[in-house]
């Protein structure tokens, strides 16, 4: 017992570990609720409900009446779920604080400046949902459980990710790569 | 209202393992297009294995339907996917570790992050009739899993998939897969 504990308590898992329990969480989704896990599409949501608040006529479209309609989700709930979950991870990890840039690697690559970082979030952020949107679903919502189905579009995400993604890697980390 | 307690208990237990696999974390994710660091592709490839081995179980038992599989639309996932990786080796975070990483206390992914997340989903709402219809008209198949299309055995196509998850995990620990670097 106290050694399953010691165990919950580390800051990293072994990947197989953390893999399998997201592997249980994924059937229990589908299994439960008949859903499939996803986070993309709840920032679509929520962005609907803001937008219909501020400037109605121009989210009152399809998109944000029918295909994602502006309102709170299980996707916007799981969404907050993983949020408070991995705040309770980092509790027993004793990894739980405040911080604005906490990664060394980054500031190797790019430099110390925050604006940087604070900048560059939220453009990856803009262009992250917008390949979401277009995809069809992100690491979680197609990759993970269109992969669990054994979905092509799945399969053909993951292809254009790793491809794009190590490309853009080089590109950023040049010599260092 | 099951519905919604049910998503808030796994999305709990999601982010407990984002967490826990290191995926809140910009290096974690960065390294993997490096090849310095798998662990997020060893954590994907157990968690789709252990998910299509119990899915498919409990399918072939007559325990569970599936839902819709997100739509395969050749060029529009392909595409998506490689503007997603650019994102994704740049930012180092991806709509849910983003969310994860807020709750461990990141504030640049809680403030800037999820503005960004926000931004992006307008202007894709408000853009989606203009570019989404033309994409998904080209090579649609609609909402297939792979042993279905190819009238392949479920059983062994699982069964392959884990295999070769199998054989990376190999390649990666023990043939070299994985590069040695100094900056971590």
């Amino acid at each position: 017992m106290k050694a399953i504990w010691n165990y919950i308590r580390k800051e990293e898992w072994s990947p197989y570990i953390a893999g399998i329990l997201l592997g249980v969480v994924g059937i229990l989704a589908v299994w439960i609720n008949n859903s499939l896990l996803g986070a993309s599409g709840a920032f679509e949501n929520l962005v609907g409900i803001i937008g219909k608040a501020i400037a109605p006529d121009l989210f009152n479209n399809m998109y944000f009446n029918f295909v994602m309609p502006a309102e709170i989700t299980t996707n916007v709930i799981l969404l907050v779920g993983i949020f408070f979950g991995s705040m309770i991870a980092a509790i027993t990890s004793g990894t739980l604080k405040f911080r604005v840039n906490d990664s060394e690697q980054w500031k190797k690559v790019y430099g110390p400046q925050l604006w940087k970082r604070w900048l560059l979030l939220f453009v990856g952020g803009i262009i992250l949902e917008y390949a979401s949107g277009i995809a069809g679903g992100c690491t979680s919502g197609l990759a993970i459980s269109g992969g669990m189905l054994l979905d092509p579009a799945a399969f053909l995400f993951i292809a254009g990710m790793f491809a794009s993604g190590i490309v853009t890697a080089k590109l950023i980390y040049g010599k260092r790569y | 209202m099951t519905a919604y307690i049910v998503s808030f208990v796994l999305g709990i237990a999601f982010g407990f393992a984002l967490n826990k696999a290191g995926l809140t974390k910009y290096h974690k994710i960065v390294n993997v297009f490096r090849f310095t660091d798998m662990a997020v592709l060893k954590f994907m490839m157990t968690a789709l294995v252990v998910s299509m081995s119990g899915l498919y179980a409990l399918r072939g038992l007559g325990l569970v339907t599936f839902p819709a599989p997100p739509a395969t639309y050749v060029v529009g996932n392909l595409v998506g996917g490689l503007i997603f990786g650019v994102g994704m080796a740049m930012a180092g975070f991806c709509p849910g570790t983003a969310a994860a990483g807020a709750g461990d206390g990141k504030l640049d992914y809680l403030i800037p992050g999820v503005l960004g997340f926000l931004t992006g989903a307008a202007i894709y709402g408000l853009t989606y009739q203009q570019v989404q219809p033309a994409i998904m008209a080209i090579a649609n198949y609609g909402n297939v899993v792979i042993p279905d299309l190819w009238n392949l055995s479920p059983f062994l196509t699982v069964l392959t998939f884990a295999l070769m998850a199998l054989l990376l995990f190999y390649l990666i620990d023990r043939a070299g897969w994985q590069r040695k670097s100094s900056d971590q």
